[in-house]
């Protein structure tokens, strides 16, 4: 099939092509793999992985004014395992999710990348397939770590997760360039994908929604960097000090009420940064979602309801991780019930869509 | 397609490509090598005032902070590029629905376009000397951004029928 008439193909529906298919179920099974690899990891490793880090470092704080070096070393590299295992694991949940999103948005495109089908589907493949090995290998780093590395600082699960993120940059790199031989070609088809221009109020509602959300994300970064830079915030690097002359002083009162302002400092930039982050990933999700609406078959009045209470439900959320500072559990108890009802209004929305699908069926006259 | 959009989406898929070139050269040369001293910084401060000399420990702890910060904005700049650039993508795809004139469209999506790469590239620069040309960048990128959604919000709010 030529390159134009499959384009016009693509435009009308969102997976109509082999390429879109392949990058919108990539990217969706990309999308739910990070999520629930983030609940796995915040159970069984981050939440248990924060308390063994204060504890390694408390120790070490305890062999100071014993002079034991050797035993505050054996007590730092401990916490720089923790701090690998945690890191690795979030960088594995953060990429996971990011290549998902990067993959329903090249789906989208696909009616504007000018490559011949062939082409489309193995420039498709390329992304999919080390987007979905980039994870493992990154999460393999903390296992593997330099057995056998040719490289003084670099193991070989980074060698391959690098290798892996070399070649998405190349696969972006190949789709922009189809994106530019579209541009560049005489009497182009003006091609306007029909699924994205729906125009219901369902969609208008999330896209407002979600654009609100970012313009939110973004001013709460921009008055987080404010408050760090020009108010009288805390600095790590005071309560340490005070936590390394308080330890040598053997002031052990001191040094109990140092590690608990230590304490406090960590959970304050992890709630504002967990918010920060939340806000603009849910900004995002809910824009995409706003893509599919034409699709979702119920009447606008539900499918308005649907979309609103995603909305809402967006924003609660990292309300509910902000309360989480001055009333703890019940900051929690929000954050966790909005998030189940951002997971209800997705599932509404599915079969909302397999209604279509099951009426495209009927349509067809129940024949595959 | 029309030229708003190429601007914002070509935009976005060259702002992808480029922060995933960056985070693999990010993670092959200067990375580990960062963490390796940053822990190295930290575990330095307590041994030397477990030897007694909170001079050298108040240095390698001025040190950890310098090299946690360095951290932070590398890792803050790759991931924001990756975010602002998914933005511009999915603005460029709804472009059409805003109704402005093509004069006014291109100026947002160039708006939109600059801010997206100029924002991180002003957190990584307030790394080395160029801290004040840094800081002018990142908050002029960052407003640049939110008033280019405020003005994308408010366009798709006043035409209901898209």
């Amino acid at each position: 099939m030529p390159h134009g008439q499959a384009a016009a193909l693509e435009a009308r529906q969102p997976i109509a092509s082999s390429s879109q298919r392949l990058l919108a179920i990539g990217g969706i099974l990309l999308i739910v793999s990070g999520m629930l690899l983030g609940d796995i990891f915040a159970i069984f490793i981050l939440h248990p992985n924060n308390a063994r880090i204060g504890e390694a470092m408390y120790a070490a704080a305890q062999l100071v004014p014993l002079g034991d070096a050797e035993g505050i070393v054996q007590h730092f590299m401990a916490v720089g395992g923790f701090l690998e295992n945690r890191g690795t694991k979030v960088a594995a949940h953060s990429h996971i999710i990011h290549m998902g999103y990067i993959a329903l948005l090249l789906a989208m495109i696909q009616p504007w990348v000018a490559l011949s089908p062939a082409s489309k589907r193995r420039a498709a493949w390329f992304y999919i397939v080390p987007a979905a090995l980039l994870a493992p290998s990154i999460i393999a780093i903390h296992y593997v770590g330099k057995a056998y590395s040719p490289f003084e600082h670099i193991g070989w699960a980074s060698i391959f997760a690098d290798f892996f993120g070399a070649c998405l940059a190349l696969a972006v790199f190949i789709q922009l360039l189809g994106l530019w031989r579209y541009a560049r070609s005489e009497g182009r088809e003006t091609l306007s994908p029909a699924y994205i221009g729906a125009g219901n109020a369902a969609s208008r509602a999330l896209l407002l929604g979600g654009l609100l959300l970012l313009v939110g994300g973004f001013l709460y970064g921009a008055a987080l960097a404010a408050y760090k830079d020009f108010a009288a915030a805390p600095q790590e690097i005071d309560i340490l000090k005070a936590i390394v002359a308080n330890a040598a002083a053997a002031q052990q009162s001191l040094l109990d009420q140092s590690f608990a302002d230590y304490g406090q400092f960590l959970k304050l930039r992890a709630l504002n940064i967990a918010a920060h982050a939340h806000i603009n990933e849910v900004g995002i999700l809910v824009l995409l979602v706003s893509f599919v609406q034409a699709f979702v078959q119920f009447s606008d009045k539900t499918r308005l309801r649907w979309a609103q209470l995603m909305v809402f439900s967006a924003f609660a959320l990292p309300a509910g991780i902000l309360l989480e500072i001055p009333y703890g559990i019940v900051g929690s108890i929000i954050a966790d019930w909005f998030g189940f009802m951002l997971i209800v209004s997705l599932l509404a929305m599915m079969f909302g869509m397999l209604r279509h699908t099951g009426a495209d069926d009927a349509a067809a006259g129940g024949k595959p | 397609m029309k030229a708003p959009q190429q601007v914002l989406i070509a935009s976005g898929l060259a702002l992808i490509a480029f922060t995933m070139g960056f985070g693999v050269w990010y993670a092959i040369f200067d990375e580990h090598q960062t963490l390796d001293a940053i822990g190295a910084s930290l575990a330095g401060a307590f041994v030397h005032a477990a030897g007694g000399d909170m001079a050298a420990a108040v240095v390698s702890l001025e040190n950890y902070a310098a090299l946690d910060r360095e951290y932070r904005y590398e890792v803050h700049a790759h991931g924001h590029w990756g975010m602002l650039a998914i933005i511009l993508i999915i603005m460029g795809l709804v472009f059409q629905r805003l109704g402005l004139s093509p004069p006014r469209g291109l100026l947002l999506a160039w708006v939109l376009a600059g801010s997206a790469a100029l924002f991180p590239l002003g957190v990584l620069l307030q790394i080395g000397p160029l801290l004040g040309a840094g800081k002018v960048l990142a908050v002029a990128g960052s407003a640049g951004m939110i008033a280019g959604m405020l003005v994308f919000a408010y366009c798709l709010w006043r035409r209901p029928q898209g």
